[in-house]
Parts: C-alpha cells; sequence; structure tokens
C-alpha cells in the first residue's frame, strides 16, 4: 500500500512540474505587459523600464521560470501587480471561503443526488424516475449563472427571504479561526451569527450543487440498476427479505463505490463552477477573484490561483484513487494505474 | 498487502484526526463588529451605515493608489493640510490653517493645529507631516506611487514642490519650483496628499493608520472594510455620528440595486441610469449631483485616417450626441458643448460643438475614402459614464454602420485599456476624465501632455500648449478663465475629441439615511450621516 | 469519466466488432423509440436550419439584428418586438435566431478540434504504448488539473477576444478527455485477433489505427462528442457571460444574457430568453447525447 501511495505521489509531481510552465507560459509570453498596470497612468517610460528591470521582465524566459519556481517552492508566490501583497496572502485569505462553499455544495449536492439516484432506482420507469431524471438532465444543461441570476430575481428581488451576496452581515464577521464561517460562528456560541452566515450560504451552495447533483443522481441511479440486477440482491429478495431492507443493506451499500469515487471527483470540478457563481453572488473567495484578475492581468495572482487549483485538483485525485484501492477490495493496487 | 502497510482502520482513524484537527483550530474567533454595542447618543440612531461600492479599493496609503475606490474609503480616515469645503472645490483649513504664501508665491508656509494625534497615538505634528510629502518627492520617490509627480511635480519638468520642512513642532514650510495655481487645491486631493502616520508608513496599505474621524478595523478581501468611529476626534464639530461604517464591494450594478433595496447595504454607488426606476420602485432614494467630469470620444491626430481635421469633422456629425445621451443616460447625463462641466468657471455658453447632418457625414467620409475605423474601449463602468466605454462605443458603430462605415471594436479591463491607448495604433477610442481638484487645468492640460496615456489624442499644437503653460502661473481671475476659454474654442474647432457627455453623479440611498455629504471629487464623507434605528 | 461508463462503452465497443453492419440499424431503431431524443433531434435540425437561413438569406429576419434604434432601448416584448429590445434598441428575436449561428458554430467547430487532436493523441499513445504514452498522457493530466473553464478563460484572456479564439480555448480544454477514452478503448481492442492478423499481414501502424481500431472506437466518441457540443455550448456561453466571448455587434447568446445582467429588474427579458436558449439547446444535445449512448448500450437495449 505504502508502494503505491508512493508512486501515485512521484506520478503527480511531473504533472504539476508541466502545469507550472504552461501556467507561466500563458501568463508571460503572450500576455500584456504589466508595467503601467503596475505603475499607473502617470508613469513615464523610464519608471517603467526601471521597474522590468528590477522584476526581472528583461531577463530571458527561462530564468525568469526558475525564479518563479525557486520562489514557488519558498511558498513566495510574488507580489500581486494591482495591490503590493504577497499572492500567498491574497490567496489566503479567500481561500476559505470558496473551500466552504464548496463542501457545503458537495454535501448538498450528495445527499440530494443519492436520494434522488435511489429513489429512482427502486421506482424504474415510474413517474419519479422520469421526474428526478428530467431533473438531473436540466441540472446538467442549465448555466450555473443564469440559474443563480434567476434565484437572486425570486428569493430576493421577488420574495425578499434570501440575502443575495456576500458570505455573512459583516459586523457579524467572525476574525481569526478556521475562516470557515459556518464552523467559526459555531464554536464562538454566536447562533445569530451562525444563522445569519447560513442563510448567505443557501443560494450560492444550491447553485453551485445543481450540476454535481445531476452527475450524482445519475451515476447512483445506474450503479444501483447494476446492483439490483446482481445474482446476490435477487437471492436475497427470493429468500423473502423486504424490499426496503434489501436496497438499504445490500444494494446501496455496493453500489456506493463508484458513487464515491464521482462525488470525489466533483469536488474538484466545483472549484470550476465556484468561478461563475462566486462572480454571481459576490462570494468573496478565489473564483470571483481569480477572474477579476485575469481581466485586470495581475498576471502573478493568476498564476498563483491556477497552480493552486491545479494542486488540489491533483491532490484530491490522488486521495480519492487511494481510498478507493483502499475500500475496493477487487483492485490490486500494486498494479493500478493513474 | 506488505508488512508496513496501514491497515484500513488507522488509515481511517488517521483521516478523522486530521479532519477534527482543523475543526479546533477555529476556537476563539471573534466577531469584527459588536453589534451589541449602543448607538449614539440618544438611541435613536442605527450604530451602523454600510456603503456599497463596485470594486475593492487597491489600496489604503494614499501615496500609491490612484483609484476612486480606494479614495471613497481613504476620505473617511484620512485627513489633508487643507481640505475641500464641503459639497465645492473651494479649498478650507485642514490639518494646518490657511498659509502665508511669500510674494513670488514660492514660498508656502503653514501653521500645524495643536493637540491632533492619529489613531495610533502618535502626534501629528509639522514633522509628521513634513515626512508625508518628503517620502513622495525625489529621490525618495518610488516608482509606484502613481500621483506624486502630478501632486508634487519633478525636477525634470522644473514644476512642485522643491522641499518641505519642518522648521519647528508647528510650522511647515513648502518650497516650490515654480508659482502654481492649482497647488493648494492639490493639497486637498484624496489621492498622494493625505496624512499617513509614519509609524504606519510600511503596512498602511492594508491597515491604514490617520486622524480622521474613523479607525480602521478590518479589511476582508473581496468582501468588506470595516471601520470603527474614532472617540478621540480632535475637532467636535467634525466628529463621527455613527459608531460603524462598513463598505462592501459588490461588482454588479443590479447586484449592488438588490442589497440596497433588500436592506443589506444602506448607501451605493455606480449607478446605471436604467436602474434608476429599480431602486425608486424598491423603496429607496436617489441622490444626484452635477457631476466634474468629461465623457468623450478620442481621434488617434496621429492616426492616417484622422490627421486632418476634415475627417475628424466628419466623423463628428455622423454622430447624433443628443440623442445617444438622451437614450443612453436616460437623463442623468447632459451634452456637453465644453470640455469642462457647465457649472465651473471658464464655461462659456458660446463654444459650438460640431452639428449632427448624416447626409453631409455619408457624403464627406465617402469622399475621404474612409470606410472602416478601428476603435479601442474600455469595459468597465467609470464615473463620467456608468455605462462603461462598450456600450458607448457600440452604439457609435451603430451611428456610423448608418453612414455606411464599419466600425470595429476591442474592448479591455480599464487597467489593461491604459496600456492599450499607448500601444495600440487605433483610430478612434474612448476616456473621460473626473476632475481631481476643481481646476479649470486639471481638465485642460490633458491635450498638451506628452504621454500617450493622458492625451489619448495624441494631439500636438504649440498654441494649445503656451496656453496651457501660461494658465498654470497665471492668478486665478478673469485673465486665466480666459485663456482655458481660448483652449476650449481651439477644443471645439480642431475636434480632437468628439464631446459627448456630463455625467451627474447618482447614489441609492435608503430612506432611513440622512446627512452624507457628497463631494463632487466623487467621493462621499459619512461622518455626518445617521440612519434611523 | 466514469468507470461503468467506460466499461460499458467497451462492452458496446466488443458487440460492435461482432455485428458491425447491423448495428447502426439497431441504434437506429432504438433511438428513433426514444421519444426524448427525437424531440431534441428535431429541435437541433431547426437550430440548424435556422442558422443555415439566417446565414444564406438574412433579410428573411424581421428586424437587422445590428442595427440600433436608441429609442427603444429596452423596449419590453411586444407584438413587433416579441423578445423586446436590447440597451441599443436591437430586436432581441432576431438577435438570438442569427446567435444559433455562432452558438452552433462554436460547440461544433470546438468539437472538431478537440475530436481530431484528442483522437489523434489518444490512439498514438494507446497503440504505441511506453514512453510516447506516459508523455501524451501526462501532458493530458496537466490539462485535466485545471477546470476547463478556468483554462479557457485564461486562455481568452492572453489570446484577446473573438469568436475563432474562443473555439480554439474551449476546443483545446476539452481535448484530454477524447484522448483518454480513445486510448482505453485502443488498449482494449489492440491485442484482438484482427488487430493482430493485420499486424501479420504487414498493414503499417497508421493503416491499422484508421483502418481497423478507430472504427471500432466511433461509437463511444460520437456519444461524447454529442454531449461534448453541449458542454462547450455552456463554456462558450459562460466566455460570453464573463465578455471575453465575441467581438461586438456580434450576437452571441452568453454576452447578450452577460449585457443584460444588469437590468434583470428593470428589463428582465434581456437574460431571460437568451439563458432560456442555452438552456434548451444544451438540453436537447444532452438528450440525443443520452438517446444515443442507451442505443448503443446493448444492457440498456436488452432492458
Amino acid at each position: 500500500m505504502v508502494k503505491y501511495i508512493v508512486k501515485r505521489v512521484l506520478q503527480a509531481i511531473p504533472v504539476l512540474i508541466a502545469l507550472s510552465i504552461v501556467v507561466f507560459l500563458i501568463m508571460r509570453v503572450f500576455s500584456a505587459d504589466p508595467a503601467p498596470v503596475v505603475l499607473g497612468e502617470h508613469a513615464t517610460r523610464e519608471a517603467m523600464d526601471a521597474w522590468r528591470d528590477s522584476n526581472g521582465l528583461n531577463d530571458p524566459i527561462w530564468k525568469q521560470y526558475l525564479d518563479f519556481v525557486a520562489g514557488a517552492l519558498h511558498g513566495d508566490l510574488g507580489t500581486s501587480y494591482y495591490t503590493h501583497t504577497a499572492v500567498t496572502t491574497e490567496i489566503m485569505s479567500r481561500f476559505p471561503a470558496t473551500l466552504e462553499l464548496a463542501i457545503v455544495a458537495i454535501i448538498i449536492a450528495s445527499v440530494v443526488g443519492i436520494a434522488l439516484g435511489v429513489v429512482s432506482s427502486v421506482n424504474k420507469g415510474k413517474f419519479v424516475d422520469a421526474l428526478s431524471t428530467l431533473l438531473a438532465l436540466i441540472g446538467v444543461s442549465m448555466p450555473i449563472f443564469w440559474l443563480g441570476i434567476l434565484f437572486i430575481i425570486l428569493f430576493t428581488g421577488i420574495l425578499h427571504i434570501l440575502p443575495s451576496g456576500g458570505r455573512i452581515d459583516p459586523i457579524m464577521q467572525p476574525v481569526g479561526g478556521t475562516g470557515l464561517f459556518l464552523i467559526d460562528t459555531l464554536l464562538s456560541g454566536d447562533f445569530e451569527a451562525f444563522g445569519n452566515a447560513l442563510v448567505h450560504m443557501i443560494m450560492p451552495a444550491c447553485a453551485l450543487s445543481m450540476y454535481s447533483m445531476a452527475i450524482i443522481t445519475r451515476m447512483t441511479r445506474s450503479s444501483m440498476l447494476d446492483t439490483l440486477n446482481e445474482d446476490y440482491v435477487r437471492t436475497a429478495r427470493a429468500k423473502g427479505l423486504p424490499s426496503g431492507k434489501v436496497t438499504t443493506h445490500h444494494a446501496l451499500r455496493n453500489a456506493m463505490l463508484p458513487v464515491s469515487t464521482v462525488i470525489g471527483l466533483q469536488l474538484g470540478s466545483l472549484l470550476g463552477g465556484a468561478l461563475l457563481t462566486e462572480t454571481v453572488f459576490a462570494w468573496p473567495g478565489i473564483g470571483k477573484y481569480v477572474v477579476e484578475c485575469i481581466l485586470k492581468s495581475d498576471f502573478p495572482v493568476v498564476q498563483g490561483v491556477v497552480l493552486l487549483i491545479g494542486v488540489i485538483f491533483v491532490l484530491i485525485n490522488l486521495v480519492v484513487d487511494i481510498i478507493y484501492a483502499f475500500l475496493d477490495p477487487r483492485i490490486k493496487y500494486t498494479q493500478a494505474e493513474g | 498487502m506488505d508488512k508496513n502497510a496501514i491497515s484500513r482502520k488507522t488509515f481511517l482513524e488517521l483521516v478523522a484526526a486530521t479532519a477534527s484537527a482543523g475543526v479546533l483550530a477555529g476556537c476563539g474567533s471573534t466577531r469584527a463588529g459588536s453589534s451589541s454595542a449602543s448607538g449614539s447618543g440618544d438611541g435613536t440612531y442605527a450604530d451602523t451605515i454600510t456603503f456599497s461600492q463596485g470594486s475593492e479599493p487597491r489600496g489604503l496609503d494614499p501615496a500609491f493608489v490612484d483609484d476612486g475606490e480606494s479614495g471613497k474609503v481613504m476620505v473617511q480616515i484620512y485627513e489633508n493640510i487643507l481640505q475641500y469645503d464641503t459639497d465645492t472645490c473651494d479649498v478650507v483649513e485642514g490639518l494646518c490653517g490657511l498659509p502665508e504664501v511669500s510674494d513670488d508665491g514660492l514660498t508656502y508656509t503653514f501653521k500645524v493645529k495643536d493637540g491632533i494625534k492619529f489613531h495610533d497615538g502618535n502626534t501629528c505634528d509639522a514633522e509628521a507631516i513634513a515626512k508625508n510629502i518628503q517620502r513622495q518627492l525625489e529621490p525618495d520617490r518610488t516608482e509606484d506611487m502613481p500621483y506624486a509627480s502630478f501632486n508634487f511635480g519633478s525636477i525634470e519638468s522644473g514644476t512642485g514642490v522643491e522641499s518641505v520642512e519642518a522648521t519647528d513642532s508647528s510650522t511647515l514650510v513648502f518650497k516650490l519650483r515654480a508659482a502654481s495655481t492649482p497647488f493648494l487645491a492639490n493639497l486637498a486631493m484624496c489621492m498622494s496628499s493625505p496624512i499617513v502616520s509614519p509609524a504606519a508608513f510600511d503596512t498602511a496599505m492594508e491597515n491604514p493608520v490617520g486622524t480622521g474621524q474613523y479607525k480602521f478595523v478590518s479589511w476582508t478581501k473581496n468582501s468588506n472594510i470595516v471601520l470603527k468611529r474614532n472617540e478621540d476626534y480632535w475637532n467636535a464639530d467634525k466628529a463621527g455620528k455613527t459608531e460603524n461604517i462598513i463598505f462592501t464591494f459588490i461588482a454588479e450594478a443590479a447586484s449592488r440595486v438588490t442589497a440596497l433595496n433588500n436592506g443589506e447595504a444602506d448607501i451605493i454607488d455606480g449607478i446605471d441610469e436604467a436602474v434608476v426606476d429599480t431602486v425608486e420602485q424598491g423603496g429607496s432614494k436617489i441622490f444626484t449631483m452635477d457631476g466634474m467630469n468629461i465623457n468623450y470620444m478620442a481621434f488617434n491626430t496621429q492616426s492616417e485616417k484622422f490627421k486632418d481635421k476634415a475627417a475628424r469633422k466628419a466623423f463628428a456629425k455622423a454622430v447624433n450626441v443628443q440623442e445617444l445621451v438622451d437614450s443612453l443616460y436616460n437623463g442623468y447625463s447632459s451634452v456637453a458643448n465644453s470640455v469642462m462641466p457647465t457649472w465651473m468657471a471658464a464655461y462659456d455658453k458660446d463654444v459650438v460643438q460640431t452639428a449632427y447632418d448624416k447626409d453631409a457625414a455619408q457624403k464627406e467620409l465617402a469622399d475621404l475614402g474612409i470606410t472602416s475605423v478601428k476603435c479601442i474601449t474600455y469595459s468597465n463602468p467609470r464615473p463620467y459614464n456608468g455605462k462603461g466605454g462598450q456600450v458607448l462605443a457600440e452604439a457609435i458603430q451603430g451611428y456610423l454602420k448608418e453612414v455606411g462605415v464599419d466600425v470595429t471594436i476591442d474592448t479591455y479591463d480599464w487597467t489593461t485599456y491604459k496600456t492599450k491607448v499607448e500601444t495600440e495604433e487605433y483610430d478612434i477610442c474612448f476616456y473621460g476624465w473626473n476632475g481631481d481638484n476643481g481646476d479649470p487645468d486639471n481638465f485642460m492640460n490633458l491635450l498638451s501632455d506628452p504621454s500617450k496615456t493622458m492625451n489619448v489624442a495624441r494631439y500636438q499644437n504649440d498654441e494649445y500648449d503656451a496656453l496651457i503653460a501660461k494658465g498654470l502661473q497665471t492668478a486665478a481671475g478673469s485673465e486665466r478663465d480666459d485663456i482655458y476659454l481660448q483652449c476650449e474654442q481651439i477644443v471645439a474647432e480642431e475636434q480632437p475629441w468628439l464631446l459627448i457627455s456630463h455625467s451627474k453623479n447618482i447614489l441609492g440611498y435608503s430612506p432611513k439615511v440622512s446627512d452624507f455629504h457628497f463631494h463632487p471629487t466623487a467621493v462621499t464623507f459619512l461622518y455626518d450621516a445617521v440612519k434611523e434605528a | 469519466m466514469s468507470m461503468s461508463e467506460n466499461t460499458a462503452n467497451a462492452a458496446a465497443v466488443k458487440e460492435a466488432v461482432e455485428k458491425k453492419e447491423s448495428l447502426w440499424k439497431d441504434v437506429w431503431y432504438s433511438l428513433s423509440h426514444n421519444a426524448a431524443a427525437m424531440v431534441s433531434l428535431a429541435f437541433i435540425a431547426l437550430l440548424v436550419v435556422i442558422a443555415v437561413v439566417t446565414a444564406l438569406f438574412p433579410s428573411i429576419l424581421p428586424y437587422d439584428p445590428y442595427a440600433q434604434d436608441l429609442s427603444q432601448s429596452f423596449a419590453t416584448p411586444s407584438a413587433a418586438h416579441i423578445f423586446g429590445c436590447d440597451q441599443q434598441g436591437r430586436d432581441m428575436f432576431s438577435r438570438i435566431l442569427v446567435g444559433t449561428q455562432i452558438t452552433l458554430a462554436v460547440g461544433l467547430l470546438s468539437v472538431a478540434i478537440s475530436l481530431t487532436v484528442g483522437v489523434a493523441l489518444g490512439a498514438v499513445a494507446g497503440y504505441k504504448g511506453g514512453a510516447v504514452d506516459t508523455l501524451i498522457m501526462r501532458a493530458m493530466d496537466v490539462m485535466l488539473a485545471v477546470p476547463s473553464i478556468l483554462l479557457a478563460i485564461t486562455f481568452m484572456a492572453a489570446l484577446g477576444k473573438g469568436i475563432d479564439k474562443a473555439v480554439v480555448a474551449i476546443g483545446l480544454v476539452s481535448i484530454p478527455e477524447y484522448a483518454r477514452i480513445v486510448r482505453s478503448q485502443i488498449l482494449a481492442v489492440k491485442e484482438s485477433d484482427y488487430v493482430a492478423a493485420a499486424r501479420v499481414i504487414g498493414d503499417s501502424d497508421a493503416k491499422i489505427i484508421i483502418r481497423h481500431i478507430l472504427p471500432n472506437v466511433m461509437p463511444s466518441i460520437i456519444v461524447r462528442a454529442t454531449l461534448g457540443i453541449s458542454s462547450a455550448i455552456l463554456d462558450c456561453a459562460a466566455l460570453g457571460f464573463l465578455g471575453l466571448g465575441v467581438q461586438p455587434p456580434a450576437a452571441e447568446w452568453g454576452d447578450m444574457l452577460g449585457r443584460g445582467r444588469n437590468y434583470i429588474f428593470s428589463a428582465p427579458h434581456a437574460m431571460f430568453f437568451p439563458g432560456m436558449m442555452i438552456t434548451l439547446t444544451v438540453l436537447a444535445f444532452n438528450l440525443l447525447g443520452d438517446g444515443v449512448r442507451d442505443a448503443l448500450d446493448p444492457k440498456s437495449r436488452k432492458r
């Protein structure tokens, strides 16, 4: 097992190196000159040239890349052109918001998705099945930003029951702690703030979860159908066990294996959806931030965020593979491939 | 499984332990602000006012920023040597009284008021103020101080501040390189000139320390900044009335309006004219004030197509500016007949701009052989153009289509755009200006500026440049006004710009809020503002 | 990409090998009895007709989709303008109709790019194996390590706006999916008897891949491509929504939606209709893709 883990970790390293090169090239070679962005509209040509010199932008490209990597290995991803603050600081101050949103969204997606999947597999071909299949299809077909705007029109504009954006009423905002407001407010016993954070979470988390929910529903349904057709389930039924018990005890447990993999992978892809969700709901996370920075040509930040998301993606895949190897007795991990 | 294998059970326990360690680290967090504290005075007012703006400040050290979003927050925290009056650009006392000026106009002596302290407890004396200016003078000036040369001049151009010194703890002496009429107004600007506690020079971008009515509490990136009233403020007449001021950042205009109507924000700015009705239908109110700005389209006067004024005039005839402004800005902008807005001193109603004449435009453009035009523009809303440059450019594109000219539009984010106006070979581009200090030079010198990012028409005219240089040194009065009138006439005649509009500044606010002071420099002073509980 | 999907596809391939001739007849038979898929197919056909007709005979449109009339700014839907007007007073209905050209073009062309490059890379990787395989698939892993929309936005920000660039950006980011499918399929059929036979005869590698292997992986590629069109359309809309899509005055649904988003209360029609068209189109391609997959999946056909 240890061998397998080491092998998977080693496989991830070249991926990360290549990713850093790609990101670096896109941002440095193809993009606009950052000097005027940094120095503002009153800067002279000489000042800009001096700035490029002192920031190494006049160096050969390979040297710039090595400097970038050397910095990154020491946790230094450079400084934001726009705010003059360390990129790591900028990212870490926003990352908990995205993490919290993604976790809540994946919980919603898993609970609702599995429930819908089980219900429709047990009632295959009936009305409920058709309905949940349709829901799942709409979930993958609706642009997340359109869904988000429709939510805002309905729940904020017409019904006035949910806030339009943000994470929490700023005055109640917890300081310090994990940065995950739902946990911070609970731990400090501030239930008013917890409730406030929760209502802010509802719309963005639901919008973000929609796509994953649809995927999990479909996966659960098809996986359940497969197991319900397996011999041992039929045997259990034939032995006269009540069908509800068969579903939960025998079929569901076995059907969950592929579903759990999908859930793990969806957590990664939620980060992509977060880009658009956060933009629509003014959610102060890295998704919204990176969109703004791309539009502002703040390259160091974009590099940093893309790298971070890449690392998270690779790590999630790694963890999912390892957990899968543990849980599925059929997989001989010594031969497993990535 | 080999011998050193981790058992499945151990593995799951490990995962659980890691997860709970993360949770426990959360203990001991507190709130950013305290809502339990009593409101101001008799308790009939709310303890918090929330101001929502479109984007986050670039930073909060006035020496290092150049964006209005920073300015709006900084004016609550910092004060200047001199200030603008509440709602005009007249200069009044600030941290210092009005100065004594030497006869040659080169030496300014200020008296610093007694007993003013920074939020960190340090005394705001002449020495502290001098340090603020000195760090922005050559050779200490760094490249990332965007407004330093604008406010305090440079050795190369022979303008601005040569030295500033504290001759004793309450006396501040400025020596200028050349006389400058806008100098005092520059000292009151919300960029570069506000006074920061010298102890905070290294950290003020994130942790500002000033002398103003509000102290900085926290800044949650991408989300909000929380300020708390400075209980030791030196000037009882202008002390903060509301305990907490919060700035929130909501990028979408529609979301800001929703936040206002939903009670999540008390005051919002950056309102698109088309949503004014939505604000009012939602039970909120609209505040408007004539802006100190100009929204214009520039011809690249060095391009092959528009190097002659005949071509520029022909193009201008194709655009129905009146209809454009009426329909895009819904009555919240007026057609610009001059560079400077109507209410500023040097405006003259006799200046006449090129009139709309579609048929003449079609014929003249065809005769000149102009069939396609390359245009660049910006995407973001600006104080002088709430719609953003793309909508404006597309409207112009629509007019030119009618006279047989294809306009191709490239749109960039504002920060990127500023580099493009320097590097791209465009035929026309969109720009604008929001006045910094109420001085006519601040508007009219744009067309004589050597920098391509300021003078996007790349206009060069010796006669015009001479007028600008003369205006800078002429004392305020009718002689000076006349100089700028001549400039206005040159702009109308030569048509380096197609003037579009002067926009009103629009705020949306809750009917419960009153007494905020909106200033023509597009910042809002909130110390007087109160909100009914 | 899920495991059971791959297993199912592999099973489909095996069967395809056995009864090549009757397969497409069977598929069509199964598909034609799937109401949702047939309705979707009809809807897509309608979109294609609209795109082609409006491109060839623009005069058939009720209004010039690019002509502004500022007096009609944000006019609400009426008999004259059934979807209302946008900020510049342009007829939304005409713009939506013309928008099908861009949406379908981006969907098809970007899938064509990812399909061609992805299939080529996957085929070479799967067939050659060894170092070539490792190199190609690690490169694919790199691209998969970042959410495709983030990668596409980064490309667009670097390249600048334009529909041609959007096609390339969206096409590039989905290459790895096709490469992975094709590679796994090829690994499954590479050792089969008929490939071995071809090798014995002395066919070249390229010939073996093109003649013998690719036809057998076609069914799963077709399913993937149909679903791929829908995700390409969504990505394109997202780029447009963020203002990184087309050059004005081009009409693209995501771009139109993004423009309408600041006026959701004062002019909701400006964002509603484009959003509805994106959803319906994506839904149609998804339903059709599902239908084709079910039709190809022997398990599902038996049930």
